[in-house]
């Protein structure tokens, strides 16, 4: 059993990665906390619901069509609130305030269009296969999530740190008035984070959606407690930590309900989140970073 | 025309309830504001004081002044005893943590069967009436105001502002932060002692993630300038959904949008004015 | 003949008079979750009322001919909200009878109040414990689950041989939490050994940890206390780690619903549920109420629409019974009232919950449709 309860541990923590990856960008670079990525996270999996039904499109179109979509909007409901925000020098309450009016909206618009009942992808959607490997089952979609958490991690490490893009936004994320001054396109570079974290928000929605069967509304809201725990436990902004916390929290969460008290399961993450707070407020990886009220 | 007039008094009751109540959460939330710290953890306050509280009056037979004591000082301990670890953190690692300590009292009180666990406790008695509500909540206004006018108000000020020259200028930080949340939780349990006696019953998931931010908007919305802020933004988002009722199912979007639109052509709240200060 | 003309004036003035009492409806209130996560129990409900009415209405109203109406509060499964609708009902539309609300959270605020206001009130969807309990003039026709459960798991245990279980339950939510305590009971009163008991919570959709863990416990069948989302996970990914078919899935009131078999597809099969009603009950009543339905919004009903629409009859017979609307004569009219209705027989017991259970039925899910255990279609 311990095999099998390892194996759900990993596929589990790969949902947790994916969502946070998005999530500690938005949170790391930007430095706000915007309560609207679980909308986007619900728009790409809707997208990608769409597209398959109207379009009939597979997962491996779709599922990049709900990323765009959802990187779309994420664009637009910053360019349309904070940057305007941002530019009056509101206080940074203003900006939480403004993405939780936002969300309520998104969210019940989303539930007026579709309802709130779930819905799932065809069953044909995506390779549904099961496999039996030295007695541990795993699914397709789930071996699927978590080579796309490893993957995505990874080709976003490589982008923040290997090209010029990458410096351009760790200098934004830094001291954005010094990297103004040293030419850096400030608004640019805040369009192309918003882009990246609404879409990765938008891939995960589709994988995880896929994985669950389980596209409602307001799938995104359950998610944003556990990515607050995750990105604070890998440290704010580090996209290795938000994929290491996230696989960790997984595992012990798994193991926790498969040994300990199913009960429990939900507290794991919370108390882990608040002994990080206390013991080592940066996280795994953070840096102490200069101090931001 | 008495009758008239008393029926829909009768009618609006719970509202009316609802306004004092969400009046002393904002100003709950207002304490912590006014230092300069972001809040998200009154709702696990709230939580905790209604039920302890109900507790109190429902399972243990105690008369309500007990019932309000208990919810003020239940709250008040807790933050005292995890108030320490959380001094160091600052900003959003803060109110993070807040949330944090929210969902876990949230799973706690679920688990806890005496309390009713996921059923929530039920028959509450009825206690206190409009003149208690609205008469705590314009006490809290006056202590706040004159709060905000003495020394007291000028070192939360100076906190607010800039937290490292206000230490600089002599302010004890940690302390002014540690009993700034601990009146906090006060008022926040007080807040919901009184709520859970007017409506009879309660249950855990009243008190998550969603009310946290729901507290906090009212400050926001009303602007944390002075103590009337927070209220006045708690009245209109209390009223607001009776008033928009007639618009059914996009009622919570058009809710969602006067919210965004309000924020974005007044960032510092309805009421920005600053409090003048005599000393 | 002043006389005359005064008393053809009185006499057209009693006519006019009472010409507008025959036409003025009996406006009754209710309170369901029309938007928000929740409207799906609630707005079947409001359909089926709209669709009793209209046939009542048709066929000549109540009290002589007049027309009955319904004045809806949504609730948005929000408490506070429930509690301020009632009290417009009461206090600013004055109904003599308020229906609803749809959760029994909500109701257990705002039942102490109706009660206190002496209004009677009946929850056609509140199936927790202790509903009824909150004073003489809360109704409940919702059977609740303590009624329904102890004959499934008796079927599971004489007609399956089922001796140990695993039980899964969502532990957050009143209504699951209130049917597995019945599960509880009743797996002890049968003398059925429960091997593990484990929790979720309502929302979750990770599922993986606890069906493993019950998979290596080998039970007979797994019972499931859950609403119908987090049932249909636990049914695929219990599948996907390899529970074999052997091992029957057992669910409580949440199961009863079609999107059982939408979300998980062949998972769901063999599933067993206990049922107050079933979709094809071949019974008069019930199929003209599914087709009249079905005609006028396009879906089928479900549980919550034909408890609904019972529950309306009910209401009628009770108001021609107490001949007006006057509260009092309304509760003890509806105390005594009977209705055979889609649901089967119909009465309240002193406690005022349902009288008879004989209507329940156990269902077993076989390729997307509920069809009677133990018949072959």
């Amino acid at each position: 059993m311990l095999q099998q309860q390892l194996v759900n541990g990993v596929v589990l923590g790969a949902t947790y990665a994916l969502f946070a990856l998005g999530f500690t960008m938005m949170f790391g670079v930007l430095g706000v906390i915007n309560l609207t990525y679980g909308v986007y996270f619900a728009l790409g999996a809707f997208a990608a619901l769409w597209a398959s039904k109207a379009i009939g499109l597979s997962v491996w179109l779709a599922l990049p069509v709900g990323a765009i979509v959802a990187g779309c909007i994420a664009v637009i409901v910053d360019t349309l609130l904070l940057t305007r925000l941002r530019r009056a020098k509101a206080p940074e309450l203003s900006s939480l305030m403004v993405t939780i009016g936002a969300t309520l909206f998104l969210y019940t618009g989303l539930s007026v269009i579709y309802g709130t009942e779930v819905r799932r992808f065809a069953p044909d959607f995506a390779p549904s296969a099961a496999f039996e490997i030295a007695g541990v089952r795993i699914v397709a979609t789930q071996a699927l999530i978590v080579v796309a958490a490893l993957l995505m991690a990874g080709a976003l490490i490589w982008i923040v740190r290997g090209t010029k893009v990458g410096l351009a936004v760790r200098g934004v994320a830094e001291n954005p008035d010094a990297a103004a001054l040293m030419g850096v396109n400030g608004a640019l570079v805040t369009h192309l984070v918003s882009f990246m974290s609404g879409a990765l928000g938008g891939a995960a929605g589709v994988l995880i959606g896929l994985n669950f069967n389980a596209i409602q509304p307001f799938m995104g809201e359950n998610m944003m407690l556990r990515g607050f725990a995750v990105i604070i436990i890998g440290g704010l902004g580090d996209l290795r930590g938000a994929l290491i916390a996230g696989f960790l929290l997984g595992i012990i969460e798994v193991l926790t309900a498969g040994y300990f008290a199913s009960a429990a399961k939900d507290l794991v993450a919370f108390a882990l989140l608040v002994l990080t707070l206390w013991v080592r407020p940066v996280g795994l990886f953070g840096r102490a970073a200069a101090k931001r009220a | 025309m008495l009758d008239t007039l008393s029926d829909l008094y009768w009618t609006y009751q719970n509202v009316i309830h609802g306004v004092a109540v969400n009046g002393i959460l904002a100003l709950s939330v207002y304490v912590v504001l006014s230092i300069g710290q972001l809040a998200l953890g009154q709702a696990a306050f709230m939580g905790i004081g209604a039920y302890f509280g109900a507790i109190a009056t429902t399972k243990l037979g105690l008369p309500f002044p007990v019932a309000i004591l208990a919810s003020i000082l239940t709250p008040a301990a807790v933050a005292l005893a995890i108030g320490a670890p959380t001094l160091r953190l600052t900003g959003v690692y803060l109110a993070i943590s807040m949330l944090g300590l929210g969902e876990i009292s949230r799973l706690l009180l679920l688990n806890w069967d005496y309390a009713g666990g996921a059923l929530g406790l039920s028959g509450i008695p009825e206690r206190g009436d409009v003149y208690l509500l609205y008469g705590v909540l314009i006490v809290l206004i006056i202590a706040f105001i004159f709060v905000g006018r003495s020394r007291l108000g000028r070192a939360m000020e100076a906190m607010r502002e800039d937290e490292t020259a206000a230490g600089v200028m002599g302010v004890n930080i940690p302390r002014y932060k540690l009993a700034a949340l601990v009146v906090s939780a006060m008022l926040a349990g007080l807040a919901g002692c009184l709520s859970a006696h007017l409506s009879s019953f309660i249950g855990p998931n009243e008190y998550g993630f969603e009310e946290a931010t729901t507290i906090l908007s009212f400050a926001l919305l009303g602007g944390i300038g002075t103590p009337l802020g927070p209220v006045a933004g708690a009245t209109i988002l209390t009223l607001l959904p009776e008033v928009l009722r007639f618009l059914a199912d996009y009622r919570l979007m058009i809710n969602g949008a006067i919210i965004v639109i309000a924020i974005l052509f007044m960032p510092r709240g309805l009421l920005s004015w600053r409090m003048k200060r005599t000393v | 003949m002043r006389i005359a003309l005064v008393g053809v004036i009185a006499a057209a003035l009693i006519s006019v008079a009472a010409a507008q009492d025959n036409k003025e409806p009996v406006k009754l209130g209710a309170i369901e979750v029309l938007t928000g996560p929740n409207n799906r129990y609630g707005i079947p409900a409001q359909r089926a009322f709209d669709l009793a009415i209209e046939e009542i209405n048709k066929a000549g109203g109540v009290l002589g001919g007049r027309p009955i109406a319904i004045a809806y509060e949504d609730s948005a499964g929000n408490k506070d909200q429930a509690m301020n609708a009632a009290r417009k009902l009461i206090g600013r539309d004055k109904v003599p009878l308020i229906l609803g609300p749809t959760l029994s959270n909500e109701m257990f605020a705002v039942g102490p109040v109706v009660n206190d206001r002496k209004i009677p009130i009946i929850g056609t969807s509140t199936t927790a414990n202790g509903i009824t309990a909150i004073g003489p003039w809360v109704f409940r026709t919702a059977m609740p689950e303590s009624d329904v459960i102890p004959v499934t798991l008796k079927t599971a245990k004489e007609k399956l041989g089922v001796k140990k279980v695993v039980v899964m339950y969502a532990n957050d939510d009143a209504f699951t939490k209130s049917a597995y305590d019945v599960m509880k009971d009743t797996l002890a009163k049968l003398g059925v050994e429960t091997l593990a008991t484990e929790t979720f919570s309502d929302k979750d959709t990770d599922f993986t940890a606890q069906l493993t863990k019950a998979k290596n416990l080998n039970p007979d069948a797994i019972v499931v206390s859950a609403h119908v989302d987090s049932g249909s996970g636990i049914l695929l990914q219990g599948r996907q780690l390899g529970i074999g078919k052997n091992v029957r899935f057992i669910g409580g009131n949440g199961f009863n619903s079609p999107k059982l078999a939408e979300i998980a597809g062949e998972a769901a099969d063999g599933t067993l549920v206990g049922s107050p009603w079933f979709l094809a009950k071949k019974d008069d009543v019930n199929q003209k109420f599914v087709k009249s339905y079905k005609s006028k919004y396009g879906e089928d009903p479900d549980q919550f629409a034909a408890q609904a629409y019972d529950s309306m009859y009910l209401v009628a017979r009770a108001i021609n019974a107490a001949g007006g609307t006057e509260p009092e004569k309304l509760r003890s009219a509806l105390q005594k009232v009977t209705n055979v209705g889609v649901m089967g027989p119909f009465s309240f017991t002193e406690g005022r919950d349902p009288a008879d259970t004989s209507g329940v039925v156990i269902l077993e899910m076989q390729g997307g449709k509920f069809r009677i255990f133990g018949e072959t279609s």
